[in-house]
């Protein structure tokens, strides 16, 4: 069977429902858990490209509850310095959850660099962050549930195949996904 | 004397502000040198001004009131995600922003984006002040509110002769 972010996703959503604060990544990855499984424990990006990590990082630094960030390969290298400052400054409550398909999904399937010789197991840790696992998809629900009761910051880098379902474009605006989100942040 | 950028701080605090993140400057040096020493506060040094954006946006949404300190020459780079992020879903995030390429500025190249730098905030719908005056320090603070008011980034541009230095 084919698994691609939307499987990966699908088995990892109820490992993450009700239980922690995720911030979604632009595009794709936001549709596909919104039509997964929408809560307002998520935060959904319509914008802003490369800025996941960032996003869950100044939200992990303000709260006690766990902070899941769902970042992309091509999300991440947009954004590399993220990794150093995880490296130096994240939480213990941080996770950055990578899924790396090797794939700008969103976009075409276009392959980003993690297809060819770029290996961001290896950046995470060269940036400092002591706990980096990389695991292959269907593993990955292992992985969050052991990062989940662990002190972090955590990276996962779980590798899966490109491609995505054709879904619509996220019905809410987004005054509505912030004001949702930061009640649930207090709740 | 009190420094011009212990009065910043204060004045920002004053107004609400908990929360900061940094991209350093020369102008900026005293400014982060307070901010790494200063427990009161939650403070992330960050590597690049849109990561510091996607950090104050993470923190406004953990119930914190961010600033974001940074140099002028990185309003260029961080225009996208202004508008995808702070424009579009309304944060209030006060940028407190050295502005390089005003009088004073001994680098020609930094004088086009200090040129640019307000016209390019105005054409963005930015709420941009300019200070050289560094008495004006509390209106600087003020603007945390205003941001809260205006319910989108707002910038402070901070001249070489507001830290005194011009």
């Amino acid at each position: 069977m084919t698994y691609r972010r939307y499987e990966l996703l699908q088995d990892v959503a109820p490992v993450l429902d009700g239980k922690v604060l995720v911030i979604c990544n632009i595009g794709f990855p936001s549709q596909e858990m919104y039509a997964i499984n929408d809560t307002p424990n998520n935060f959904y990006m319509l914008g802003s490209m490369g800025l996941s990590s960032s996003i869950g990082l100044g939200l992990a630094a303000t709260t006690d509850k766990k902070v899941v960030s769902i970042d992309g390969d091509g999300s991440v290298l947009m954004n590399l310095g993220t990794l150093s400052t995880i490296g130096n400054y994240a939480p213990a409550n941080y996770i950055l959850f990578l899924v790396d398909n090797g794939a700008y999904g969103s976009t075409g399937d276009q392959p980003t660099h993690t297809s060819g010789s770029t290996d961001l197991a290896a950046i995470a840790r060269a940036t400092g962050v002591k706990s980096v696992i990389e695991v292959n998809g269907t593993e990955a629900v292992g992985a969050l549930e052991t990062c989940l009761t662990t002190e972090g910051p955590h990276v996962i880098v779980a590798k899966c195949e490109p491609g995505s379902p054709k879904l619509t474009p996220i019905p809410m605006d987004p005054g509505a996904i912030r004001d949702r989100f930061k009640a649930a942040v207090q709740a | 004397m009190t420094s011009i950028s212990t009065q910043l701080l204060a004045s920002l605090k004053d107004n609400g502000a908990d929360f900061f993140a940094s991209v350093p400057c020369k102008l900026l040096g005293d400014m982060i040198d307070l901010l790494g020493a200063d427990n009161s506060i939650g403070y992330v040094p960050v590597a690049r001004e849109e990561e510091g954006l996607g950090v104050c946006a993470g923190a406004y949404l953990g119930g914190k009131t961010p600033v974001m300190v940074m140099q002028n020459t990185g309003l260029g780079t961080i225009v996208t995600s202004l508008y995808s992020l702070g424009i579009f879903y309304n944060l209030p995030i006060t940028m407190i922003v050295s502005h390089r390429g005003s009088p004073g500025e001994p680098i020609g190249t930094q004088v086009p984006m200090g040129r640019a730098s307000k016209p390019l905030m105005d054409l963005m719908g930015i709420p941009t002040f300019n200070f050289s005056d560094g008495a004006e320090v509390a209106k600087v603070g003020r603007l945390v509110r205003h941001a809260q008011v205006a319910q989108r980034p707002v910038v402070a541009l901070l001249d070489f002769d507001f830290w005194g230095k011009g």
